[in-house]
């Protein structure tokens, strides 16, 4: 038995930060769990948690975006407008022919591609904020959807085809949960083993220093904001076709949702690390939470109230704020403690 | 003797001259939006622009002097917009009448420019082309390009409008659903700054627009609601009293509708659970009708999801459709065996059957009490060939937002308007008919007035 050297210790108690600032929203997945089978046991059943698997893949496909955002150091707020707009442009490309699918499809994600591109040269070209320029953004394009909204009539439907496929299920469970899982892989895939995604999340971490060592830092902000609205164009057109009727506001829903997903799943607002699988669960977590307090049958009111307490409770232990406590615990000695004539002699010294 | 004679043949000169007088007014007319023909009292002739309809005042049209003319109404009209109905009070069907007296289906003959409808409709502000000096304020909570009752209400109110050649403008404003109360509140603060004469609109805020309104009111701008948008039922905190704050609300007897909703709940399911939906948190009109359903169900009917207390709504919805599968799910999860369930909106509850499919439980053993008619879910009900799931509705109600003009017009008259002008309404069982798969848009309401030739350019893709 060979006895542990302090470099060997503080290797493991970092390695044990890292793995476990993600581990919080596991944990709220599992209270969720426990809460439901106490509260809401029917919550639970196989039916049900195929019913409201679509909907948590579709908050966790903008929140995967959002991720990719927020891991740069930014943050998007025209998350809702590109999803409307997504949204939209399957019912008025669409134009209700199965035929005309493919094309709308392309062309959400080509508008979805050109807002996330104006973002990205904005922010990272241009180095305005953030918040101020996705927000803004975001109230152009809500013009321009609400515009082209009047071109059709509303409450127009998507294509029955488009509808229809959203509506199946493989393997027991619709599709758009598949397409948000496989673009989970695809992220964590990425970071994991791409030369691409490892830059990402050096220069999300360090962008000086990753500047320094020659990383094109611009690029890579620009690549996310357009990426991240590419996702959102995914998400908007794929409720689109659950909801098959979309209307000019389908999208309000997701300005908020995407970013408590992304902070109770590890990552800081301020950049840095962040997990696609943990980003996934929260939002699975968020949209749990949410269909069991109406399984609950509170009134509104309360609804509200606790789902706005849970994730103030969710962003308190997530990220590494806990562990990081723990973690000054363990390697800082505490220092004796003072006699109390010390503690007087070194006030009457500051006074003197 | 001879002086009685020349008097006696005076006297039946002037009967003559003046029997002719009344014979020629009536048969006058005026073209297109001209201004109405008004002479006074007491042989007062009215010619309504809305199909050239002449109206002579008299024991028959209580409201001539107002220039309206409830008696011109017709039938099948009414019969289309609310059914086999009891009339409600004199006073609030006479104005009931008089709205729908102006819906020509035939806007040509009407006079109406239907281009100029479209405008009026499409755009935030327009010139109606008649030349008068009055402007109609239309405050939606809404709007065209959200909701299509929102939008079919909203054409009502403009090819009503197009109907008094006085209103020379017609100013819209839309909050498109925002959840934001501030921006339902700018929408009316807008038009009162616009100077309109009067407002039109559906308050979704309720209480939260009480003090806009009290603006308007203080600023000589009556506010009209319809759709039986209270702001504030009675009893509510911070509610404004009609009649005294504002204007008038138009709409059903809100008891009354949710009495008829537990009247079909009690006599369609023997026993077992029902639910009830409504729209954006306790809003005056799912309250109004949830609490009077609540105190009439049967014992034998289980409430699945009672609301907290007699202020509060339950099952609420938003009215907006993306929610509505959740609010669905959420109620089934646990109660899957539900029988029944009453809510405003019928489109609604077309999204709201989608939750059916995603948990596989069978739409059958279903009875639904609606109010709105739209086709989109009767299309449904007849795809499905269900014989044990039945759907009772009673009116969409599109129309009520003319009655709230023609309200509005007469009170700009001198008319004493009643504090609710009731519509009255009745309950009606979905057959194959209420399904036209040829109508312009399937979430259009059947009861709706708007012609169809303006529904075509509306929804046309």
């Amino acid at each position: 038995m060979t006895a542990t050297t302090p470099t060997e210790s503080k290797a493991a108690i970092t390695a044990f930060v890292v793995a476990s600032r993600y581990l919080p929203v596991y944990l709220a997945l599992l209270l969720l769990l426990v809460v439901a089978a106490i509260w809401a046991p029917a919550v639970l059943g196989s039916v049900q948690l195929s019913a409201i698997a679509p909907y948590g893949a579709l908050l966790g496909i903008t929140a995967l975006g959002q991720m990719l955002v927020i891991m740069t150091g930014g943050i998007d707020l025209s998350t809702p407008g590109t999803f409307t707009l997504a949204a939209v442009i399957m019912v008025g490309v669409g134009q209700q022919s199965d035929d005309r699918i493919a094309v709308a499809m392309v062309t959400a994600i080509v508008a979805a591609a050109l807002i996330g591109l104006v973002n990205g040269i904005l922010i990272g070209g241009l180095k305005l904020n953030a918040l101020i320029v996705t927000l803004a953004v975001g109230q152009v394009v809500a013009g321009l959807v609400n515009r082209y909204g009047r071109t059709f009539a509303v409450q127009s439907p998507v294509p029955t085809g488009w509808s229809d496929w959203t509506s199946t299920r493989i393997l027991g469970v619709s599709p758009v949960f598949w397409i948000g899982t496989v673009i989970t892989i695809v992220l964590i895939l990425a970071f994991r083993y791409t030369t691409v995604g490892r830059r990402f999340q050096v220069v999300g971490s360090n962008p000086v220093a990753s500047r320094v060592v020659g990383l094109r830092v611009n690029l890579n902000q620009i690549s996310a904001y357009v990426v991240a609205a590419i996702l959102y164009a995914v998400a908007g057109m794929a409720l689109a076709g659950l909801l098959r009727t979309p209307g000019i506001s389908v999208g309000n829903t997701y300005l908020l949702g995407p970013i408590a997903a992304v902070v109770i799943g590890g990552a800081s607002l301020t950049g840095g690390l962040a997990s696609p699988l943990s980003t996934f669960a929260a939002a699975f977590f968020l949209t749990g939470l949410n269909q069991m307090l109406l399984t609950m049958g509170l009134p509104t009111a309360l609804q509200l109230v606790v789902f706005g307490l849970v994730i103030i409770g969710g962003m308190l232990v997530s990220g590494d704020r806990i562990i990081k406590g723990v973690e000054r615990l363990l390697r800082e000695p505490r220092r004796p403690r003072r006699t109390n004539s010390e503690t007087t002699n070194s006030s009457i010294d500051g006074i003197g | 003797m001879k002086r009685s004679k020349i008097v006696g043949l005076l006297t039946v000169l002037v009967l003559v001259v003046s029997a002719c007088a009344e014979d020629a007014g009536d048969t006058t007319t005026t073209g297109a939006g001209e201004a109405s023909t008004t002479t006074g009292a007491p042989a007062e002739t009215t010619t309504s622009a809305a199909a050239g309809s002449t109206t002579t005042a008299g024991a028959d049209n209580p409201l001539a002097d107002y220039g309206e003319d409830p008696t011109a109404a017709d039938q099948a009209l009414v019969d289309k917009a609310l059914g086999p109905v009891t009339p409600s009070d004199d006073a609030s069907w006479n104005i009931v009448l008089a709205s729908i007296a102006r819906a020509s289906q035939d806007l040509a003959a009407a006079g109406i420019d239907i281009d100029k409808a479209m405008e009026c409709w499409s755009q935030p502000e327009c010139d109606t082309g008649s030349g008068g000096d009055m402007i109609m304020g239309y405050a939606d909570g809404g709007g065209n390009t959200v909701n299509v009752w929102r939008a079919v209400s909203h054409m009502e109110a403009v090819l009503q409008a197009l109907t008094y050649p006085e209103i020379g403008t017609i100013v819209s404003t839309a909050a498109d659903f925002n959840p934001d109360p501030a921006v339902h509140i700018n929408g009316i603060r807008f038009l009162i700054d616009r100077g309109v004469n009067f407002i039109v609109g559906y308050p979704d805020f309720g209480v939260a627009l009480r003090d806009v309104i009290l603006e308007a009111t203080a600023a000589g701008i009556p506010y009209t609601s319809f759709s039986a948008g209270w702001v504030g039922l009675p009893d509510q905190e911070g509610a404004l009293v009609p009649g005294q704050d504002y204007l008038t609300v138009v709409g059903e007897d809100l008891c009354a509708l949710g009495d008829s909703f537990s009247g079909i709940l009690n006599e369609g399911i023997p026993e077992g659970e029902v639910a009830l939906l409504g729209g954006t948190p306790n809003n005056a009109l799912s309250l109004g009708w949830q609490r009077c359903t609540i105190g009439s169900l049967g014992e034998s009917l289980t409430l699945v999801n009672p609301p907290p207390n007699d202020d509060t709504t339950t099952g609420d919805t938003n009215w907006y459709n993306p929610i509505i599968p959740d609010v669905f799910r959420g109620l089934l999860t646990t109660n899957p065996e539900i029988r029944g369930w009453a809510y405003e909106y019928a489109d609604g509850m077309l999204s709201g059957l989608q939750a059916y499919e995603e948990l596989g439980i069978p739409v059958a053993n279903l009875t639904l009490a609606l109010r709105t008619d739209e086709q989109s879910l009767f299309c449904d009900w007849v795809d499905r060939n269900e014989p044990t799931y039945k759907i009772y509705f009673s009116a969409g109600g599109n129309f009520q937002s003319r009655t709230s003009v023609t309200a509005a017009m007469m009170a700009s008259k001198g008319a004493e308007i009643p504090a609710t002008v009731i519509v009255p309404h009745v309950m009606r069982e979905v057959t194959a008919d209420n399904c036209d798969p040829n109508r312009v848009n399937p979430v259009v309401s059947g009861t709706s007035l708007v012609p169809d030739e303006a529904l075509a350019l509306m929804f046309a893709s």
